[in-house]
């Protein structure tokens, strides 16, 4: 961004600390007026050397550190980690450990949604809207506590299946959540959708063309609010979402208010597939008979070999490319968050917009600061 | 039968001066509460509830919490104006306080009005004197040397540049159908019927401006908290913040005084003339009082439910929405004032 301003320009930084905003990053803006001429992202703020730790650590030990990747999609970055290891080794997860996997995935994403629908309604100055997600939020966070022992970062996933078994009740504790889940989003999206400042705060804002997302490497929810229908579930994919029906939830407007849409169709779906994998679940063993590794002294050479694996993380495509030196460490671990490119698509959305709107834009991308600094 | 002596009129008057500023402390100190409990309520929390019975004590506690604060003053502002701006907003809200009456107490058939100041033009002063309200702003932004509180003062002018017009009108229109620009004049011009049911669009331009005056919610652009920080009050710390914080809710509370004055009657209730000596001391004001706070709850509950617009959008909803009816509305209140005659 060109710093040099005129008479009646005014640079303005949000960040790192801004209320506005998920986590710490700076977004230098160039005004005039109330209107953006120009801006860029500055990131870093909370760099973790989570790449790096990695290479260090052996392959069990780095579930609990790519956790900590990003707060809102710890499974989902498990699964990736794990689905790499896998790959290499060769271990086929049962059947079980892969439905149950599909749950607590699903189950992440609605609550990492939840917290993306709340969070955005108050950055447009919502407050209440803010506390009813996240009230239904916490039975969704109950129902993960109750399958992994935490609510945020749960080191669940092991090299072919998973550390335990659902617990008993699990099904009928997830019908009563979902009950909850769907009468509230109901009501929400009524209270939305009849709100006339809402629609005038989010519709036709921050236009979103699918040719400017495909180019910036945008994925998820934002690509899919502008018609794309680019799912990895459905395009590539990895544990047993071949066997089960749902569909990719699309709008077109590629505005505000359609990414908010998107999230919570997705909600929607999300329940679906936990539903269906509830019932079609078979019962059997969480691990494969010929595993590799013994599970009470979990170290494990990993043939040499490089691979990619990639997942659906609620923000959109979650890759890790792994080198394999044969030792019991990986040699190099690639984290391709969906976030860093999500972000980078921040200064062309928002140019010509009001400074208002910046925080709306911002905050309907949803994007996860310390996935993207890593 | 009670005797008034005839010279305790200008007595009443200062008694009542003195008693207004601790009132309206104390009811700001409510207003706060009422907030704490409403947002609690439409948010499925339970609000302040530790601090005394209903959390009410929560308010002394918060007071003392801002009154032994450290009060930081940056390095770059610009001192005599960072430290006068507060306290000339709070200036502007006493000088509407002086000519808004709160009540009226009925002895022997006369009417004696709870106002420290009466003046026959007491309407068009209050208007006058909460624009200087905006001096206070532009001072305020001008002297903290930071840029999200010039922001916050832009967008306060923006405003106020739009509502004002509106505002006047709808007075005017008032006026005009009761033909007196004092407020106790208008009150008892409303006698047989509220000039909401008269005037109704009036009636609600009146509401949303006032509402953009006190800066509440869908309106609070000059604060904007999740793009300017703390807007116009970004680098205020301590008691001094809090003249701010307290500044807002008492134009919260005499704006909603003013609403239930001109529009909802003021202390009658229509129909209702007693003889009674009690209940003439007590129920007009317990009835203006009670008016005033129902407006006050309702704008508190509107800030809980709906987003808040853009700036732009505030400007465009004044000059090309409100003004455009306040002119209707004045169109309407002299041709039905004709009709009345009035």
């Amino acid at each position: 961004m060109d710093t040099n301003i005129g008479p009646d320009e005014m640079l303005i930084h949000m960040g790192p600390h801004h209320i506005a905003q998920p986590g710490p990053f700076r977004l230098n803006v160039k005004l005039k007026g109330e209107t953006v001429q120009d801006s860029d992202v500055e990131m870093g703020f909370i760099h973790k050397g989570i790449e790096k730790i990695l290479e260090s650590k052996t392959y069990l030990q780095g579930i609990p550190v790519v956790d900590r990747a990003c707060y809102l999609a710890a499974l989902t970055n498990e699964e990736a980690f794990v689905g790499c290891v896998e790959k290499l080794a060769g271990i086929e997860p049962t059947e079980r450990s892969q439905y149950i996997r599909v749950i607590v995935e699903e189950l992440s994403r609605i609550q990492s949604h939840l917290l993306g629908y709340g969070e955005y309604t108050e950055f447009i100055g919502f407050m209440t809207m803010f506390f009813y997600p996240m009230t239904v939020r916490e039975k969704i966070l109950d129902l993960l506590e109750m399958t992994t022992g935490a609510r945020i970062t749960h080191s669940y996933l092991r090299f072919g299946g998973v550390r335990d078994d659902l617990p008993e009740g699990f099904e009928a504790k997830c019908k009563e959540a979902f009950a909850l889940l769907r009468r509230g989003l109901e009501e929400w999206g009524e209270l939305m959708k009849s709100d006339t400042i809402y629609r005038e705060r989010t519709v036709g804002v921050g236009v979103l063309t699918p040719d400017t997302a495909k180019e910036m490497g945008v994925t998820g929810p934002p690509l899919r609010a502008t018609g794309v229908d680019f799912d990895i579930r459905k395009d590539e994919p990895y544990l047993v979402y071949d066997d089960l029906d749902f569909k990719v939830c699309t709008e077109t407007a590629g505005d505000v208010y359609a990414r908010i849409w998107v999230r919570v169709a997705e909600i929607y779906e999300s329940m679906y597939i936990i539903e269906q994998a509830l019932d079609q679940m078979p019962s059997g063993p969480l691990f494969p008979e010929n595993l590799p590794y013994d599970r009470r002294a979990p170290v494990m050479r990993v043939p040499e070999g490089e691979v990619f694996h990639r997942v659906e993380d609620p923000r959109g495509e979650m890759g890790m490319y792994m080198v394999s030196d044969g030792s019991d460490k990986p040699y190099r671990v690639k984290i391709r968050g969906p976030v860093f490119p999500t972000m980078q698509a921040m200064p062309p959305l928002i140019k010509d917009s009001q400074l208002a709107d910046v925080v709306a834009i911002v905050g309907s991308l949803d994007p996860c600061v310390s996935e993207a600094d890593r | 039968m009670l005797e008034v002596p005839a010279n305790i009129y200008p007595w009443l008057k200062g008694i009542v001066g003195l008693v207004l500023i601790g009132a309206l402390f104390g009811f700001g100190m409510f207003a706060i509460w009422v907030e704490r409990k409403l947002s609690a309520d439409i948010q499925e929390r339970h609000g302040p509830n530790r601090v005394g019975p209903r959390g009410i004590f929560q308010l002394v506690a918060d007071a003392i919490k801002l009154f032994t604060k450290e009060e930081i003053i940056p390095a770059k502002v610009d001192r005599i104006l960072y430290i006068s701006a507060p306290i000339v907003i709070l200036l502007s809200v006493f000088l509407m306080l002086v000519a808004i009456p709160v009540g009226a107490v009925y002895v022997n058939g006369t009417e004696y009005v709870l106002a420290a100041t009466q003046m026959d033009i007491s309407i068009l002063y209050i208007e006058a004197v909460s624009a200087i309200a905006i001096i206070g702003t532009f001072v305020l932004g001008y002297g903290q040397n930071n840029k999200y509180a010039m922001m916050g003062t832009f967008r306060n002018f923006a405003q106020m540049v739009g509502y004002e017009i509106p505002l006047g009108l709808t007075i005017v229109s008032v006026a005009i159908m009761s033909g007196t620009l004092d407020v106790v004049g208008i009150v008892h011009a409303q006698d047989r019927i509220w000039y909401a049911f008269l005037q109704p669009i009036g009636f609600i331009v009146f509401f949303i401006a006032m509402m953009i005056d006190m800066g509440r919610l869908p309106f609070d652009q000059n604060e904007g908290e999740e793009e300017l920080q703390a807007g116009v009050f970004t680098e205020y710390s301590s008691m001094r913040f809090g003249l701010g914080f307290f500044a807002e809710y008492f134009h919260l509370i005499l704006g909603s005084f003013l609403i239930a004055l001109l529009f909802l009657g003021g202390w009658n209730v229509p129909g209702f003339v007693t003889d009674n000596t009690v209940l003439g001391v007590i129920l007009p004001t317990v009835v203006l009082v009670t008016k005033a706070t129902l407006v006050m709850a309702f704008i508190i509950m509107m800030r809980w439910a709906v987003p808040r617009y853009r700036i732009d959008q505030v400007v465009d909803l004044s000059w090309k929405k409100l003004l455009p009816f306040s002119l209707l509305n004045l169109g309407w209140a002299i041709a039905l004032g004709l009709y009345l005659g009035v």
